[in-house]
C-alpha cells in the first residue's frame, strides 16, 4: 500500500442484484487511513450486505473494490482470507458460533490469523474486556450471554489484534451507555494509528456525540448510496 | 419459388388423406404421455444430477482436505482446536456404542463360526473365516454406520445450521476460511477416530466372542492361542486394508457429514438435511467396503 492511498476505495461499484438485493447503481466510497464514515442506514440487513461488499464477499457486474491497494476481485482465496484479517468487524447478528465459548469467540480470528504467543492474546484481550466493563473474558456460550454483554464482546472482538479497517455495524441500541465511551476511545486510538472507520449507524443519535472526529457521512438507502453534508 | 399455383385453403381440406386423420391423435397421444411421465422424468434427471454433483463435491473436497493438510499453515491454532474437539467428540461419542455393538457382534459371529466349524470339523478354519468375515467385512461397515450416527449427524447439523444462520457467513467475513476451520480438521479428527475405534471393535468383538466359546466350551484353546490362530490367519495384504478400510470410513463419513452441512440450500430445514446426510453417510460407509471387496 503507497502512501497517501486510499484506504478502500469502491469505484462505481454494480453489486449482483440477484447475491445482495442492494440496488444495482453504482457506489462510490473513499475512505483514507485514519477516517472515519458514517453510513446512515435504518436496514440492518443493508447495512450487512453492504459491510460485506466493502470486505469483498460479494460478486459484482461493474467496478472495482480496493483494500490497501489491492484489488478484491484479483486477489485468491488465501490472500482475500489474509486480508479480510486486517479488518475488525462488529456485525450486529450471526457472528457468534456456539460450539465454542464467548472467550474463544473473541480470539478466534486472532489466533487463526497471527502466530502471538497465546498467552499474550489472552492478555490483549483480557485487558479489552477491562475497558469495556468485563471482569474478565466470558468463557460461557455466547446464546447464554445476555444482549449488552454480546455487545461489548462484540466491540472486544473488533478492536483485537490492531485492524486496519473497522468495519462496524449499528449496536447502539445494545451497548451499554457506559460503554460508549470506551467505544469512542477505542475508534480514536485505532484512528490515530491510520485506522479507517466505516460505521454504519441507524439514527443521527448513535454518533452525535462522536460527529466531530467524523470525516465523512453518507446515507445507505434503497437507490443507492448518497453524500451527505457532515454538520 | 415455383410457378405452381398453391390452391386454396379451401380446397385442400377435402384433399386430406383420411391416412392422415390419426396423425394428430398419435401426436397429441404421444404429447400427452410425454407430459404424464414429464414429471418423473425431470425428477429422475435431478436425482441423478444431485447424485453425481454430491459425489463429485466429495472428491473434490477430499483432494483438497488432503492437499491443504500437507501445509504446515493450515494447522493454525483454531483450526487444531477444531480437530481435538471433534477428536474426542467422535472417539468418546462413540466408544460405548462400539464396545457394547462389538460385544453383540462377537456374541453372534465368533460363538457361532466357532460352534458349526467345529461341528464340522473345521475347527482350523476359525481363525481365518473370522478375520475374512468379521474383522475385513464386518467390522469397517459397523464402525461406520457409529461414527455416522454418533458423530457424523452432529457434525452435519451442526454445520448445517451454521450455513443456515449465518455463522459461516461470518467466519468468512472475518478471513476465517470455513474449509480450514471446519472441514479439514473435522474430516481428519473422523479419520483417526475411525481407525481407533475400529482398531477397539476388531479386539472387543474377538475377545467376547472367545469368552462367550469358551464357556460355551465350543471353543478350548487359551485366549493367546485362540488370537494367535486369529492373527495367524491375516495375510499381509490383511494388515494392509483392515486399518485402511477404518481409516477410509472414517475419513468419508466425516467429510460426507461436513460437505453435506457446507452445502445446505436456504430452503434446507432440519426434516431435509438429516435424511439426506443419513442416505449420503450409508451410501459412502457401503461404496468405501464394495470397493475393497472388487479389488481385494
Amino acid at each position: 500500500m503507497t502512501a497517501n492511498a486510499p484506504l478502500l476505495e469502491l469505484r462505481n461499484v454494480v453489486p449482483s442484484f440477484e447475491e445482495t438485493g442492494l440496488m444495482p447503481a453504482p457506489y462510490n466510497l473513499r475512505i483514507m487511513p485514519g477516517e472515519c464514515a458514517v453510513v446512515d442506514c435504518r436496514d440492518f440487513e443493508r447495512a450487512a450486505m453492504f459491510a460485506d461488499l466493502c470486505s469483498g464477499m460479494v460478486s459484482l457486474t461493474q467496478g472495482t473494490i480496493r483494500f490497501m491497494g489491492l484489488d478484491w476481485a484479483a486477489l485468491r482465496d488465501r490472500q482475500l482470507n489474509a486480508l479480510r484479517g486486517r479488518i475488525g468487524r462488529i456485525s450486529r447478528s450471526s457472528s457468534w458460533l456456539n460450539l465454542f465459548g464467548t472467550h474463544l469467540n473473541i480470539m478466534l480470528p486472532h489466533l487463526y490469523h497471527t502466530t502471538d504467543p497465546f498467552d499474550n492474546v489472552v492478555l490483549r484481550a483480557t485487558e479489552l474486556g477491562n475497558r469495556f466493563g468485563f471482569p474478565g473474558l466470558p468463557t460461557s456460550a455466547p446464546d447464554r450471554l445476555s444482549g449488552a454483554d454480546l455487545a461489548r464482546a462484540a466491540c472486544v472482538r473488533a478492536f483485537m489484534g490492531r485492524p486496519d479497517l473497522l468495519v462496524l455495524e449499528d449496536i447502539s441500541d445494545t451497548l451499554p451507555e457506559e460503554n460508549i465511551l470506551p467505544f469512542f476511545e477505542m475508534m480514536t486510538t485505532a484512528r490515530d494509528r491510520g485506522c479507517g472507520v466505516l460505521w454504519f449507524v441507524r439514527s443521527a443519535a448513535a454518533w452525535h456525540e462522536y460527529r466531530k472526529a467524523v470525516n465523512i457521512h453518507m446515507r445507505l438507502l434503497d437507490e443507492g448510496l448518497f453524500p451527505m453534508r457532515v454538520v | 419459388m415455383t410457378d405452381t399455383p398453391t390452391p386454396a385453403p379451401e380446397h385442400v381440406a377435402p384433399q386430406a388423406d383420411p391416412m392422415a386423420g390419426p396423425q394428430p391423435d398419435n401426436g397429441g397421444r404421444l404429447v400427452h404421455l410425454v407430459r404424464r411421465f414429464a414429471p418423473w422424468l425431470a425428477a429422475l434427471g435431478r436425482l441423478t444430477r444431485h447424485q453425481v454433483r454430491f459425489a463429485l463435491l466429495v472428491i473434490g473436497a477430499g483432494w483438497g482436505a488432503i492437499r491443504e493438510s500437507m501445509r504446515p499453515n493450515s494447522w493454525r491454532r483454531p483450526v487444531i482446536y477444531e480437530f481435538r474437539a471433534t477428536l474426542r467428540q467422535v472417539v468418546s461419542g462413540g466408544f460405548l456404542s462400539i464396545v457394547i455393538t462389538a460385544t453383540l457382534t462377537g456374541l453372534m459371529v465368533v460363538s457361532q463360526a466357532a460352534y458349526w466349524l467345529g461341528y464340522a470339523g473345521m475347527a482350523q478354519m476359525t481363525g481365518s473365516i473370522l478375520v475374512s468375515v468379521l474383522v475385513r467385512e464386518i467390522s469397517p461397515i459397523l464402525v461406520g454406520i457409529i461414527i455416522m450416527g454418533r458423530s457424523g449427524m452432529l457434525s452435519l447439523t451442526e454445520i448445517g445450521m451454521m450455513v443456515l444462520g449465518g455463522e459461516v457467513r461470518a467466519l468468512q467475513a472475518r478471513g476465517i476460511d470455513p474449509f480450514l476451520a471446519l472441514v479439514m480438521p473435522r474430516t481428519f479428527a473422523f479419520t483417526l477416530g475411525g481407525f481407533t475405534l475400529g482398531m477397539i471393535f476388531a479386539v472387543v468383538s474377538l475377545l467376547m466372542g472367545f469368552v462367550v466359546a469358551h464357556s460355551t466350551g465350543a471353543i478350548t484353546s487359551s485366549v493367546w492361542t485362540f488370537f494367535f490362530n486369529v492373527l495367524g490367519a491375516m495375510t499381509t495384504w490383511d494388515y494392509l486394508i483392515i486399518p485402511l478400510k477404518f481409516v477410509l470410513v472414517g475419513f468419508f463419513v466425516g467429510l460426507g457429514a461436513c460437505v453435506s452441512g457446507l452445502t445446505v440450500s436456504s430452503n434446507d430445514t432440519m426434516a431435509t438435511i438429516m435424511p439426506r446426510g443419513f442416505a449420503r453417510g450409508i451410501m459412502l460407509v457401503l461404496v468405501v467396503n464394495i470397493l475393497f471387496m472388487l479389488d481385494f
